[in-house]
């Protein structure tokens, strides 16, 4: 949002009753890669306040103060199998920061509520992964982690109790460049389903190095659906994607047709994923999602650096095509819950395995630990790495 | 119907009657008492574990339709401050809104027997209306008397085929005015796995209303209390109330 819509709200929230809560974090991470192991983390605050001046009007903003700390810099190639033992060096910075992530306003209508601001949008009903979600990128390691805030209209308009159809915009210079997405939702029996169209324009994240880009259009259409099948939750979303080059010209010019990162954008790619649930009598729950991603490489000889930078900065799902995600969890005692989750890519045989304890150590206050070890070559996604070790302190207020 | 005639109603046929009326028609008329049309609750939740630490959650909840609709949005603690849970159907299509992600979802059948935020009520225990009545079949055992109150000890089997919360329930109810006070749950093994005291029994707005009510897991020992602090059955809900776009507001 432009800074004008923050000075516009933020009179509005204090004069309108706000309710402040918020929380603070920090993290400690352990990682070791290769012959290297690194330390970092952050200490993260968050202050949310909501007003309601009147019974139809909602305002809400969140400010984020982040320091990070330990390993700042990270050069990307070190992430990148087959990369890794080169000199070759593109670093990221990982900036402090203070900023309003989410200020937005919300007018409920009798037949519609209309959301404008800088907003969280979390589409799909995959709990590690949304192909129709356009977005918002996940931690697999964490895949509820809250997401940042879209710039954006949103409006939602209920045709029954459980029907409604819900369409975003996130503005840019004009409207061919602005992100669309529109969802209609309804119910069929015991199944909640939608179909969903989205059309935006992203640059390639091979900006990232050379610092320009090609310009891509992607177009999606999609759907979800969820419910059970003989007391399992049950839920397939997928997506159809097509990518067309906007500008075909390569910033390393014609010659650059061999290098790995002029590669054919144009494509026809279909994502899905297929999950279910379940909690048994003793109380343990399990959540089991398989991943199909169509952009994704078969086979890691196929993989070139575009692959690794689309997965890198979230502008694909993932980096290769067939995944699966098993997570496990039981409130083993008193405040204490213990959960694992493993993570394995079938395409180049490698995968995570991360047990983790969380322990609402006092009312409002979490205390959470985990490790994660990995398997698979040296040259594979997950066994590039070799351990970490995660701590995380939240305290809610 | 008036609710308020109605009520009057049922305790004057039960006054007038001079012989002892069916379980059947005990299931009915506590049940009646016990699903008002709608209504407006805030409420607090104190679990207390095995061990004697305490957490105490509070919440506001809506309900229609005799108990077959209902919402509750909790306040606080900070952590879980605005999870909301959506219940149609007499719990039988839960959704779930958890605001850190903006995210809703739909909770599958396996999930009404989860514990509702750790508590050792389960969201089928928080779903009201015509439980008792579609999905076990009654009888009398027989007659006690505690604290001076006259109550009928019902039995309540479940029937199979109707996929009932518990396998069998014994529930006391007080003579006076078919207000259940006590409820006994059962598991397969015949066990008396957890059981809930209805207490401090008001009449609010007609109905009369247990401001108390313990849950206790004979299992695992741990009990959860959970006080009204405020109640109304005055309260109508607006056209599409129970919905998920209400849920998440």
């Amino acid at each position: 949002m432009k800074k004008w819509g923050i000075f516009l709200l933020l009179p509005v929230l204090i004069l309108g009753q706000p309710e402040f809560f918020g929380y603070f974090e920090s993290e400690a991470d352990v990682m070791q890669l290769g012959s290297e192991r690194y330390s970092f983390g952050y200490n993260k605050f968050r202050l949310d306040v909501e007003a309601r001046p009147s019974d139809n009007v909602l305002i809400g903003a969140d400010v984020i103060i982040q320091k990070y700390w330990g390993q700042t810099t990270w050069n990307i190639y070190d992430f990148l199998p087959g990369y890794s033992d080169f000199d070759l060096i593109q670093n990221i910075e990982l900036q402090d920061t203070i900023l309003v992530d989410n200020i937005y306003m919300r007018l409920s209508f009798p037949w519609a509520d209309l959301t404008l601001g800088r907003q969280q949008i979390s589409p799909g009903v995959g709990y590690a992964w949304n192909p129709t979600d356009i977005f918002n990128t996940k931690s697999l390691l964490d895949p509820s982690y809250e997401q940042t805030g879209v710039s954006s209209i949103r409006i939602y308009l209920p045709l029954g109790n459980r029907s409604a159809l819900n369409g975003v915009v996130q503005p840019e210079s004009t409207w061919g460049k602005s992100t669309k997405q529109l969802w209609l939702k309804t119910g069929l029996s015991r199944f909640d389903v939608d179909i969903t169209l989205a059309e935006l324009q992203q640059a390639t994240p091979t900006s990232m190095v050379y610092g320009d880009a090609f310009d891509v259009k992607r177009t999606l259409a999609g759907g979800t659906i969820v419910g059970e099948l003989l007391e399992w939750g049950l839920w397939i979303e997928a997506a159809q994607n097509t990518l067309d080059t906007l500008v075909s010209i390569s910033p390393l010019g014609p010659a650059a047709s061999h290098d790995p990162l002029s590669i054919q954008i144009d494509k026809t790619y279909l994502e899905y994923v297929i999950g279910i649930d379940h909690t048994f009598d003793n109380s343990i729950y399990i959540v089991g999602e398989y991943l199909h991603n169509g952009f994704g490489s078969k086979d890691k000889s196929q993989l070139g650096l575009h692959d690794y930078l689309y997965s890198l900065t979230g502008e694909s799902t993932s980096l290769m095509q067939d995944y699966a995600f098993l997570y496990a969890m039981h409130p083993t005692f008193d405040f204490v819950t213990l959960s694992t989750l493993v993570i394995a890519n079938f395409n180049d045989n490698s995968g995570t395995f991360a047990p983790q304890l969380d322990w609402n150590a006092f009312e409002d206050t979490n205390i959470s630990l985990q490790g994660s070890l990995f398997w698979g070559d040296d040259d594979t996604e997950f066994g590039l790495q070799d351990w970490g070790l995660r701590l995380r302190v939240r305290s809610d207020f | 119907m008036n609710t308020k005639l109605f009520i009057i109603l049922i305790l004057t046929v039960s006054t007038a009657s001079a012989q002892t009326p069916t379980a059947e028609q005990i299931v009915d008329r506590v049940t009646a008492i016990m699903s008002p049309e709608n209504s407006y609750s805030k409420g607090s939740q104190t679990i207390i574990t095995s061990s004697g630490k305490e957490r105490v959650f509070e919440f506001e909840s809506w309900a229609g339709g005799k108990g077959e609709s209902s919402l509750t949005r909790y306040t606080k603690p900070a952590a879980i401050r605005g999870q909301a849970f959506l219940m149609l159907n007499n719990a039988d299509d839960i959704w779930s809104y958890f605001p850190r992600t903006k995210r809703v979802r739909k909770l599958a059948s396996h999930a009404k027997k989860q514990k509702m935020q750790g508590s050792d009520f389960t969201y089928e225990d928080m779903g009201g209306g015509d439980v008792f009545q579609k999905k076990f079949t009654s009888s009398i055992l027989g007659e006690e008397t505690k604290d001076g109150e006259l109550l009928w000890k019902i039995q309540l089997l479940g029937i199979a085929d109707q996929e009932p919360p518990y396998p069998k329930i014994i529930m006391w109810v007080r003579q006076s005015d078919y207000y259940p006070i006590i409820l006994e749950y059962y598991d397969e093994k015949d066990f008396n796995s957890k059981t809930l005291l209805l207490s401090d029994i008001q009449i609010i707005e007609s109905y009369p209303t247990a401001m108390t009510m313990v849950m206790t897991d004979n299992k695992e020992r741990s009990s959860t209390t959970m006080r009204t602090l405020e109640i109304t059955y005055a309260w109508e809900p607006p056209k599409g109330f129970f919905s998920e776009r209400n849920l998440k507001k």
